[in-house]
């Protein structure tokens, strides 16, 4: 670990330095490609996520997200220190069972997790990202497609910053395993494999396509039609943008809350959802 | 002149009369709203084809009418003919030689009135020609009332006979038999009164007086009455001969053919075509006495008919004599007093209901009743026992209060009176054996059911599944334990009569407990179905499906938490059936509230029940209207 914090803080220090450069004299300083590809050590993190799915009419519902993630320290692995907060809203578009879609904005809080950084303590980033998901019955299993575009605007934690502009391109595969029932419904466990894929692309976008592999599995209980809770854990890995030679690599714990309540009128409920079938 | 050509006016075309349909020409006037036949008339049918092809029955009728009335000439034909085939020219026609049988009537009529001679032929007719005289009749009328000297032929018999003026019969009629040389059957009549008959036989004469003495005469028609009060004043073989009389016969043939003449033109106009030949009868009125005698005697008559007919139809009766001697006995008794008293009764009663009582002397109509002489106050109920019959007497304890001797309607009424009597006797000795009887059946049968409705509770227990909750197979069992009880308390009595009353009281608290067991052991099914019915399609946005959810929880907690387990703890020790139907329509009103709440506003409600544990505040709710009356 130390080892990787050296490494990172040389980075870090090269990534400021290049930041200054860019701003200053815009000197061309390149990252040089590794002749073999480096792997950082993994980071180890812990998020909690809410997820709300507030039903507003027949059709449309209200995304509500808040992600508290927590990043380790030198002392605490796991959920040593905030790393970031997630605020992400959206509405979204029941088209027919098996297909909705998303458009939003979010407001991401970014700590400064560096220990050592003397720069700002927390940045915003913003976002614009809309999704689309496909759902299939597939047995008792359900398969999810999700493709997720995000245009987002980051900016590093050095007083006066430049916003740059990255997009984003995320596929992810996830399946929905009953496992104490033939199908998803309430008191059921289930367990959740999935798999995502996230792309990027911008002027800062070099050689550092892959932002992020994730490959998951998190065990679901669905307490109610309208609340579930999930836990799993987490591996990703993905090209650094400074260096796309660069590897890095998470381990994350990850608990989840799902809510979706519905305050319409009962006589508006009934009878039950039937959208096109 | 000119008005009646104007009022007169000419049919031609299709007629029904009656059963023959036809082509009809005939003139007619018009008065008031009425049409009057008045003028020629002519209606006939024949058909060449069908003649041809099979068979044809051809008619005409041709005559005239005056003012509605049949006058004047008239001539009826039917035929029923059949062709060979076969056909001939003679000068300029075809001719058709057809063969079957022709009937004609002919005579002429004045105001629908026979008058003047009338003849009524029918003949077989072969190849186109009259080939045997099948009937012929030939009568003098003189405005419908028969005169002179008639003749009715028939194949191989013929009557002749003769009347006065007034159409009385009168002389000697007589009967020849073709075969025979001399008459086989003479009626001779002295102005209408009938003084002897000789019915002659292979040279056997035999002969009939009939005892006309000096009684009142009255004038009535040769018809069958007649023949039945000449038969009375007969016994034995003359009965029997003057039955099959050759003289009625003829006349009866001979009227069937009159009467379809008169069908005809009283279809067309006015007619009285029936002509009516006369005879005269001593005549015996009844008094007043044997009018009320009479009456008497269709009283106690119909009593006793009554009782005979209800115990000879028992089927219950019918079966017991089979197996008990003592009602076989008396089932052979009312046999006998049916045959040997009631059947001679009911004869009377029939004669004066065809009234031909008042012409028989009572001499004559007691021999005829009672050939063997009055029956006897004792009467013997023959029992056939191992093939052999045996006699039984019944004599009526009280038999000496009956007189059977005197006059004989005052005998008959006292007969009849015996006979209802005796009856009323019998029936109320049978009535104990089937009163007892049946009541024994009923018992047995009661306690057949019983026993079958005890195990029901068993079965209900049976069909129970092992996954159905202990409450309810306790309840089941309790339930049947009080049955159990039951069915003890009532094995203990001994008194048949209270026995029958206490077992149908309790067949009926069976079926009630029954049905509250069935409701019980169906229960669970219907909770079941209760859950399903109060689940609702909730949109799982997270999952992308759509998830069962209960709704209303409050109410359905209310009814499986709170009601179901009420409604099981109702059957104790001292259960009683009244409680059995009330705990019954509970749980069914209940169950069929459930159904309906589901769709009902029932916020109220819910509200209400919130922590609500009294079962019969529950009920209490259940059982009001949901919506709020707030608003």
């Amino acid at each position: 670990m130390k080892k990787y914090y050296r490494h990172s803080a040389v980075i870090f220090s090269a990534l400021f330095m290049s930041a200054c450069t860019l701003l200053n004299a815009q000197e061309d300083e390149q990252e040089v490609l590794p002749l073999e590809s480096k792997y950082k050590e993994p980071v180890t993190k812990t998020w909690f996520n809410t997820y709300g799915n507030i039903r507003i009419s027949k059709r449309l519902f209200w995304v509500a997200q808040t992600h508290f993630r927590l990043e380790e320290t030198e002392d605490t692995q796991y959920v040593g220190q905030i790393a970031q907060i997630y605020n992400r809203h959206a509405i979204g578009y029941i088209y027919s069972k098996k297909f909705n879609a998303s458009l939003g904005g979010v407001l991401r809080l970014n700590f400064n997790t560096d220990e050592d950084s003397t720069d700002r303590n927390l940045v915003p980033e913003w976002r614009i990202w809309h999704q689309y998901q496909f759902a299939m019955p597939l047995s008792s299993v359900m398969v999810y497609h999700r493709l997720r575009i995000e245009h987002r605007w980051t900016q590093g934690f050095a007083e006066n910053s430049d916003y740059i502009f990255r997009n984003r391109w995320r596929y992810m595969f996830r399946l929905k395993i009953p496992l104490n029932n033939h199908k998803l419904e309430p008191k059921t466990f289930y367990v959740s494999p999935e798999a995502e894929l996230i792309m990027q692309s911008g002027k800062a976008v070099v050689a550092s396509p892959m932002e992020d592999l994730r490959l998951t599995t998190t065990l679901g209980y669905i307490v109610t039609p309208r609340l579930t809770f999930a836990a799993g854990l987490m591996y990703s890995q993905g090209q650094s943008l400074d260096n796309g030679g660069v590897y890095k690599q998470n381990w994350t714990m990850r608990f989840h809350m799902y809510f979706s309540p519905d305050f319409r009128k009962v006589k508006n409920k009934l009878p039950e959802i039937h959208l096109n079938d | 002149m000119q008005l009646i050509g104007q009022e007169r006016q000419r049919f031609s075309g299709p007629l029904q009369v009656g059963i023959y349909g036809g082509n009809a020409v005939y003139d007619y006037k018009v008065i008031g709203k009425d049409t009057l036949l008045d003028g020629d008339f002519r209606m006939q049918q024949s058909d060449l084809k069908s003649l041809l092809e099979s068979e044809d029955a051809s008619f005409l009728f041709s005559g005239s009418f005056v003012d509605g009335f049949p006058t004047g000439p008239w001539n009826f034909q039917f035929g029923a003919f059949q062709s060979e085939r076969r056909s001939q020219v003679i000068d300029y026609q075809y001719r058709v030689l057809v063969s079957g049988v022709q009937e004609s009537g002919s005579g002429t009529v004045v105001k629908g009135k026979p008058n003047g001679s009338w003849t009524y032929a029918v003949n077989r007719i072969v190849d186109s020609e009259i080939s045997e005289i099948l009937f012929r009749s030939k009568f003098d009328f003189e405005n419908g009332i028969p005169q002179r000297n008639f003749n009715i032929e028939s194949e191989d018999r013929s009557l002749v006979g003769r009347f006065l003026r007034n159409g009385i019969a009168h002389d000697e009629w007589a009967l020849y038999d073709d075969a025979a040389l001399e008459a086989t059957e003479r009626w001779f009549f002295k102005e209408g009164v009938l003084q002897k008959i000789l019915f002659s036989n292979n040279g056997q004469t035999k002969e009939f007086s009939i005892n006309t003495g000096r009684n009142q005469l009255k004038t009535v028609n040769l018809d069958a009455r007649y023949l039945k009060v000449v038969q009375l004043q007969a016994t034995g073989d003359d009965a029997e001969a003057i039955a099959q009389s050759g003289v009625l016969h003829m006349l009866d043939k001979n009227a069937v053919y009159y009467q379809k003449i008169d069908s005809i033109l009283s279809e067309l106009g006015t007619s009285d075509f029936n002509p009516e030949f006369k005879v005269k009868l001593p005549y015996f009125p009844l008094d007043s006495l044997e009018k009320k005698q009479l009456s008497e005697i269709y009283l106690s008559y119909e009593k006793a008919r009554t009782i005979s007919a209800f115990f000879l139809n028992s089927s219950q009766l019918n079966i017991l004599k089979l197996s008990d001697e003592e009602s076989n006995y008396l089932f052979e008794l009312v046999r006998a007093i049916s045959s040997g008293f009631l059947d001679p009764i009911e004869e009377v009663l029939n004669y004066q209901k065809t009234s031909v009582l008042e012409y028989v002397p009572r001499s004559d109509l007691q021999n005829n009743l009672w050939p063997q002489g009055i029956p006897s106050k004792t009467i013997q109920a023959i029992i056939t026992k191992d093939s052999i019959e045996q006699k039984r007497p019944f004599t009526l304890s009280n038999a000496t209060d009956f007189d059977f001797e005197g006059p004989l309607f005052s005998s008959l009424m006292e007969i009849a009176r015996y006979a209802a009597a005796c009856l009323a006797e019998v029936e109320k000795q049978l009535n104990v054996k089937l009163v007892r009887e049946k009541r024994q059946q009923a018992l047995v049968a009661l306690e057949e059911k019983l026993v079958l409705q005890e195990k029901g509770f068993g079965n209900l227990l049976d069909s129970l599944t092992s996954d159905t909750p202990a409450d309810y197979r306790n309840t089941l069992q309790r339930l049947k334990q009080v049955a159990d009880e039951k069915l003890g308390a009532y094995g203990v009595l001994k008194n048949p009569e209270q026995k029958l009353e206490q077992g149908q009281e309790l067949t009926r608290c069976f079926e009630n407990l029954l049905a509250l067991g069935k409701a019980y052991s169906e229960l669970p099914v219907r909770v079941e179905e209760l859950r399903v019915h109060y689940e609702d399609g909730v949109w799982n946005p997270f999952m992308a499906t759509v998830m069962k959810e209960a709704i209303k929880k409050r109410i359905t907690n209310a009814y499986r938490k709170v009601l179901i387990p009420y409604f099981l703890e109702q059957v104790r020790d001292d259960f009683d059936c009244s409680q059995a139907n009330m705990l019954l329509e509970e749980i069914q009103y209940t169950h069929e509230r459930m159904f309906q709440l589901r769709e009902e506003d029932t916020a109220k409600l819910e509200r209400k029940l919130r922590r609500e544990q009294d079962p019969k505040v529950v009920l209490e709710l259940f059982h009001k209207p949901s919506k709020s009356k707030e608003n």
